[in-house]
């Protein structure tokens, strides 16, 4: 059986990593990368922290971060 | 007087002078759309002229193919998404379609980016009063971020603003303060103060992109025809093809972001009234498609939205117009069977069908005119195109289907003439109207060519070619009173009660719009209409008329007799022990405009003209048939014309079947008859 631990943040936030560069449309130099469920799916995107315009959108893998055992073996 | 109509490709302007029509044709332009019209009024001539009407599909273009201007949306917080959901409503081949995707949502074009849709911290409740104050350090903040983004224009759309403004107002002001006056501004209270936040959205954000659009260029289009000599009234038309002056139009732009085929219908009404009948089928057969619509008793059928896209809708006054693709320029194909198909693609005007001898190799509805012999090779379109009669017969005989070729080119004209009867008739049936009560229209360049033949296949009572068939949507233009209007919401259940509140919006509305219009206003009598429903229901009857007079607890009795009788007019059923509910209360002024004379002339008795020539019509029977050629302009009043027959003219030709005849009406106007009929 499967342990996982209790969270014991009030909220969980996906892990951002941060990336070199501004923003296109407003100039901030805080972009950051991470993975977001969105219409169509999951997407890596690169977002501006600031005004969260996307900076480039890639389609991730369909199930996003879970990967079924099957396609590994 | 000139109308012009600014296409995607062309702009058309027509001019009326002492009753002669004059008109030419200016290739568009997406980077200076005012050139063209400037130089469509210098060919033809502007100086003296009382009204310059103008007509565009520039909005519409503009939104469909996204050149728009980068703009932002604010609303209340945890709405932002208003605008991306639409009314939720999946066209049916979608239903079942898992990577269908709305056109204007986020994951295909959204109007608006997701960045640029910003939640304001405040709540008006459905009663006026506050829940949540404006939180102006937080505006200011996504206000600033705005300002970083260069945003040209901000949509300001709050829920329940159109119950109590004051939020977006002050909202207005921070933006003001914040972005500067160059940034344009358009607030849903003033825009349309409607019930039903995702229509006021959509309408507030089409509003502020018109400004942007429209903003320079009527500018500079009033300057520069006032310097070719211009001194009368520059008018724009709305998604009714009614016209506004142009600085009304600016008060609320999102009306005129698309006139086009209502034009057409206006015009159908302005011949119905010379001709003395108000039942009308309109259709207008273009190079694409056949725009249907239907007047009942001298009046189109309007909407109240108008939808841009699918499911992107905004609140303006719309003719209710239905196409279907089958036009002159239809493609010709063999379906997977083997059976000959017609539309929806079409050849465009490049390459155009095979016998413009463009290089189009595939086979149109025009190419079988041709070959049927109903189309002069050397007289197309005032003789400017000779047709390659030989080019049509190859792309025929190319088709991969084992039916012989002369059945080919019958179908293709029997086909593209079902699917034009075949609209007409949903038309009919959707209003509840009897065909044989009505007049079909056959406008276009390609529409008295093909419709007649509707008369075989539909209980019509007569096809009408109006004069100048081809120009007849462009003379719409200057066919056409100036309407003012102005709707708000209030949901009010109607009783002795609540007349003095409703009453009062009405009086302020009305206030308000002679305000606006100014001493031209005056004796003009202001009709009023509302949208109601039954108590409960989420839909509305609209446009129910108001008795004259004012409003109070002697006369809501026939407000709401008046609605049920509405309500049984659209549905069938009437509920009188149903409270009624007003949710939209309408005001509109007309102010008569100069208008195109229709002038009768003298009757005249039967008369049968000998044919200038005549023709083999070939394919429409088993055997070729001997058939007349006319010109239109030689035929007098009260001259008829038995068919087979063309009547040419140099923009169209009307074919008269076998079995049918036409005859000319005082108004220069062709009327078509079955034989039995005559």
């Amino acid at each position: 059986m499967h342990s996982f631990p209790r969270p014991q943040e009030r909220h969980l936030h996906v892990e951002r990593t941060p990336v070199e560069g501004a923003c296109p449309e407003c100039g901030a130099p805080d972009l950051a990368a991470y993975r977001v469920l969105s219409e169509g799916g999951w997407w890596d995107v690169v977002k501006c922290q600031r005004c969260l315009a996307s900076v480039r959108r890639d389609p991730a893998p369909p199930l996003g971060s879970l990967v079924p055992l099957g396609t590994t073996v | 007087m000139l109308g012009v109509d600014v296409g995607g490709t062309f702009t058309d302007v027509v001019c009326v002078r002492d009753g002669r029509i004059a008109v030419t044709k200016v290739p568009s332009s997406r980077t200076d759309p005012a050139g063209p019209v400037v130089e469509g009024a210098r060919r033809l001539g502007v100086e003296g002229a009382t009204v310059f009407n103008h007509a565009s599909t520039m909005g519409l273009n503009a939104v469909i193919e996204r050149r728009l201007p980068k703009i932002a949306f604010l609303t209340t917080d945890g709405f932002r998404d208003v605008l991306d959901r639409g009314t939720i409503h999946r066209p049916l081949d979608a239903q079942t379609d898992p990577a269908w995707r709305r056109p204007f949502g986020d994951a295909a074009r959204p109007i608006v980016p997701r960045y640029l849709r910003r939640g304001i911290v405040e709540r008006m409740r459905a009663d006026g009063t506050v829940f949540r104050p404006l939180d102006e350090d937080q505006a200011r903040a996504e206000l600033e971020l705005l300002k970083r983004c260069n945003v040209e224009g901000v949509a300001i759309c709050l829920i329940n603003a159109y119950v109590d403004d004051t939020h977006e107002r002050r909202l207005r002001e921070l933006a003001r303060e914040v972005l500067g006056d160059d940034v344009a501004i358009s607030i849903s209270s003033e825009v349309s103060p409607l019930a039903k936040e995702y229509a006021r959205s959509s309408t507030t954000v089409i509003d502020v992109l018109m400004k942007i659009l429209f903003g320079a260029y009527s500018q500079r289009l009033d300057r520069e025809l006032r310097e070719l000599g211009f001194d009368g009234a520059l008018n724009f038309a709305d998604c009714a093809a009614t016209l506004l002056p142009w600085d009304e139009a600016l008060r609320k732009p999102y009306r005129i972001v698309f006139a086009g085929p209502a034009a057409g219908t206006i015009s159908s009404v302005r011949l119905g009234e010379a001709m003395g009948t108000g039942h009308l089928v309109c259709a207008d057969v273009g190079g694409t498609s056949t725009d249907v619509s239907l007047v009942v008793d001298g009046r189109p059928f309007v909407r109240t939205t108008f939808e841009l896209e699918h499911d992107l809708i905004i609140n303006a006054l719309s003719t209710e117009v239905s196409s279907v693709g089958a036009g002159g320029g239809s493609l010709v194909t063999v379906s997977h069977g083997g059976g000959i198909q017609v539309g929806p693609g079409s050849a465009g005007a490049d390459p155009g069908p095979a016998c413009y001898g463009r290089g189009g190799t595939v086979p149109t509805v025009t190419d079988a005119c041709l070959l049927m012999g109903i189309l002069d090779p050397d007289g197309f379109a005032g003789g400017e195109l000779a047709l390659d009669v030989e080019a049509a017969r190859a792309a025929f005989a190319a088709l991969d289907t084992p039916i012989p070729y002369g059945e080919r080119v019958a179908t293709a004209f029997r086909l593209a003439v079902a699917h034009m009867a075949e609209e007409i008739t949903d038309v009919c049936v959707r209003h509840g109207v009897d065909p044989r009560d009505f007049s079909l229209v056959a406008y276009g360049a390609a529409g008295p060519m093909l419709l007649p033949a509707a008369l075989e296949l539909l209980p019509l009572k007569e096809v009408v070619v109006p004069p100048h068939p081809g120009l007849f949507s462009a003379l719409g233009l200057l066919s056409t009173d100036l309407v003012y209007y102005d709707s708000r919401s209030a949901y009010v259940v109607l009783s002795p009660d609540t007349a003095a509140e409703i009453d009062a919006v009405y009086a302020e509305m009305e206030r308000e719009l002679r305000e606006r219009v100014g001493p031209v206003a005056e004796g003009l009598p202001v009709r009023r209409s509302f949208d109601g429903r039954l108590l409960g229901q989420s839909w509305e009857t609209p446009f129910v008329q108001l008795p004259d007079g004012p409003l109070d607890a002697g006369t809501i009795g026939e407000v709401v007799a008046r609605f049920h009788d509405a309500y049984e007019a659209r549905n069938g059923n009437r509920f009188e022990y149903i409270p009624v509910e007003g949710v939209t209360y309408r005001v509109e002024l007309v102010v008569p405009a100069d208008k195109v004379p229709y002038v009768p002339a003298d009757a005249a008795g039967p008369t049968t003209p000998q044919p200038e020539a005549t023709f083999t019509l070939e394919h429409l029977a088993r055997d070729p048939l001997q058939a007349a050629i006319h010109r239109r302009e030689r035929l007098p009043v009260g001259a008829q014309v038995a068919g087979p027959a063309v009547i040419r003219e140099d923009l169209s030709t009307t074919f008269v079947l076998p079995g049918q005849r036409a005859r000319v009406g005082r108004l220069g106007e062709i009327v078509i008859e079955r034989e039995e009929q005559a």
